[in-house]
């Protein structure tokens, strides 16, 4: 049964306010989800008075001054800090990103930072994927080949079919688009979601691979495909541009058009 | 994940709209009203097989503001959806997944429903 509002244990408290303590002008406030596996207890939104004054443009910078300065206990997923990796998205500003990218400079007013929706939250920002990457590993994203000379030869591929890969192999996986989807927040389990889907199209489309057929067969199905209803949540929200919509649409018409 | 009692992260409640998610659960909400719309057709007809006193009775209700009220508003909502759709069947034709496109289609769509119902009451009242 699909649940719009939240739960008891998972119902949102205020926090702590914490109050700057350099005597900057340059202050904004930032509300961050937070919750302590450790204590029993509700999640919570603390605020911090964040000095902007010695601090970089990215809202992933004001959460390391927040970890290095204010609170070290602050938990939240990051590697690169240069949106290849993938590891630091979350909801910012009620839209899902990768914090390394969006610039807190676009955000006017307070800032207000979630874990990506819908998903078990681990500690404070880090939320449990699990279930989208048992996904990826169902659509086999790797090349299959059936025959047996492709697989001691080279495979070639023609610009015009190497072309049809752009806008699909840059996807880092962060699972911006597919947390923001309603379809994938109340059908997760079996709806494969967009971040999965355009990660099948990758393969589908890849003129090398030889089990197109089977792949199409593994994603026609009610639930993990056709549970998209062209929301376009997914396409806004992606932090490399990519169009995830757009992806599963193109499946749809393959579907449907043999 | 095992442990139950981790919290779910917020996820309507937070979330921004966009006009395309708008749109999206708008173009669902009507259709559900549409239905509404065909049952009301349906006992247009069948007051009028009833003969003359059941007929006028619902122009009475029709008639009044209320009436009038919805009847303007399952215009809207037929306009709504048809125009929807055909944004949905362009969807389907791998046309318009640009963000761009996409919520000028969507525009469109909101503007030319109203438009469209506010011709069809001219022309109906035969102003036009």
């Amino acid at each position: 049964m699909i649940r719009f509002n939240l739960s008891e244990n998972s119902k949102i408290l205020k926090g702590d306010y914490f109050k700057d303590n350099t005597g900057s002008k340059n202050i904004k406030k930032v509300n961050i989800y937070r919750w302590n596996p450790d204590k029993n207890e509700n999640p919570k939104i603390d605020t911090f008075e964040v000095d902007l004054t010695n601090c970089g443009n990215k809202v992933l910078d004001i959460l390391n001054k927040i970890k290095n300065e204010i609170d070290p206990s602050l938990t939240y997923r990051r590697s690169c800090a240069h949106g290849v990796c993938g590891s630091c998205a979350m909801n910012v500003d009620g839209v899902n990103t990768l914090s390394c990218m969006k610039s807190h400079k676009d955000i006017n007013g307070d800032i207000n930072i979630y874990p990506l929706p819908h998903l078990k939250v681990i500690k404070d920002l880090v939320a449990d994927l699990s279930t989208l990457y048992r996904q990826y590993e169902s659509i086999e994203p790797w090349l299959k080949t059936k025959e047996q000379k492709s697989k001691t030869i080279e495979i070639h591929q023609s610009k015009e079919n190497r072309k049809k890969l752009d806008g699909l192999y840059e996807c880092i996986m962060c699972a911006c688009c597919s947390t923001s989807c309603p379809s994938y927040w109340w059908n997760g389990e079996k709806y494969l979601g967009p971040a999965v889907l355009l990660q099948a199209y990758r393969w589908i489309i890849d003129s090398r691979d030889e089990e197109r057929k089977e792949r199409l067969k593994i994603v026609a199905d009610k639930l993990k495909l056709y549970r998209c209803h062209t929301i376009m949540n997914c396409t806004n929200s992606c932090p490399k541009g990519l169009n995830p919509a757009k992806a599963i649409g193109s499946i749809k018409k393959m579907l449907a058009t043999g | 994940m095992k442990d139950n009692q981790n919290p779910l992260s917020p996820h309507l409640q937070i979330y921004r709209w966009h006009i395309s998610s708008l749109l999206s659960i708008t173009h669902r909400i009507v259709g559900v009203i549409n239905l509404l719309a065909l049952i009301l057709i349906f006992f247009w007809l069948i007051s009028l097989s009833f003969g003359k006193g059941s007929y006028e009775s619902f122009l009475l209700v029709i008639n009044s503001f209320l009436g009038k009220f919805i009847l303007v508003g399952f215009t809207w909502s037929m306009s709504f959806h048809l125009l929807s759709g055909i944004r949905h069947l362009a969807w389907d034709l791998g046309y318009g997944f640009e963000i761009k496109t996409a919520n000028i289609s969507g525009i469109i769509v909101i503007i030319f429903s109203l438009v469209f119902t506010v011709i069809f009451w001219l022309f109906g009242r035969g102003l036009i």
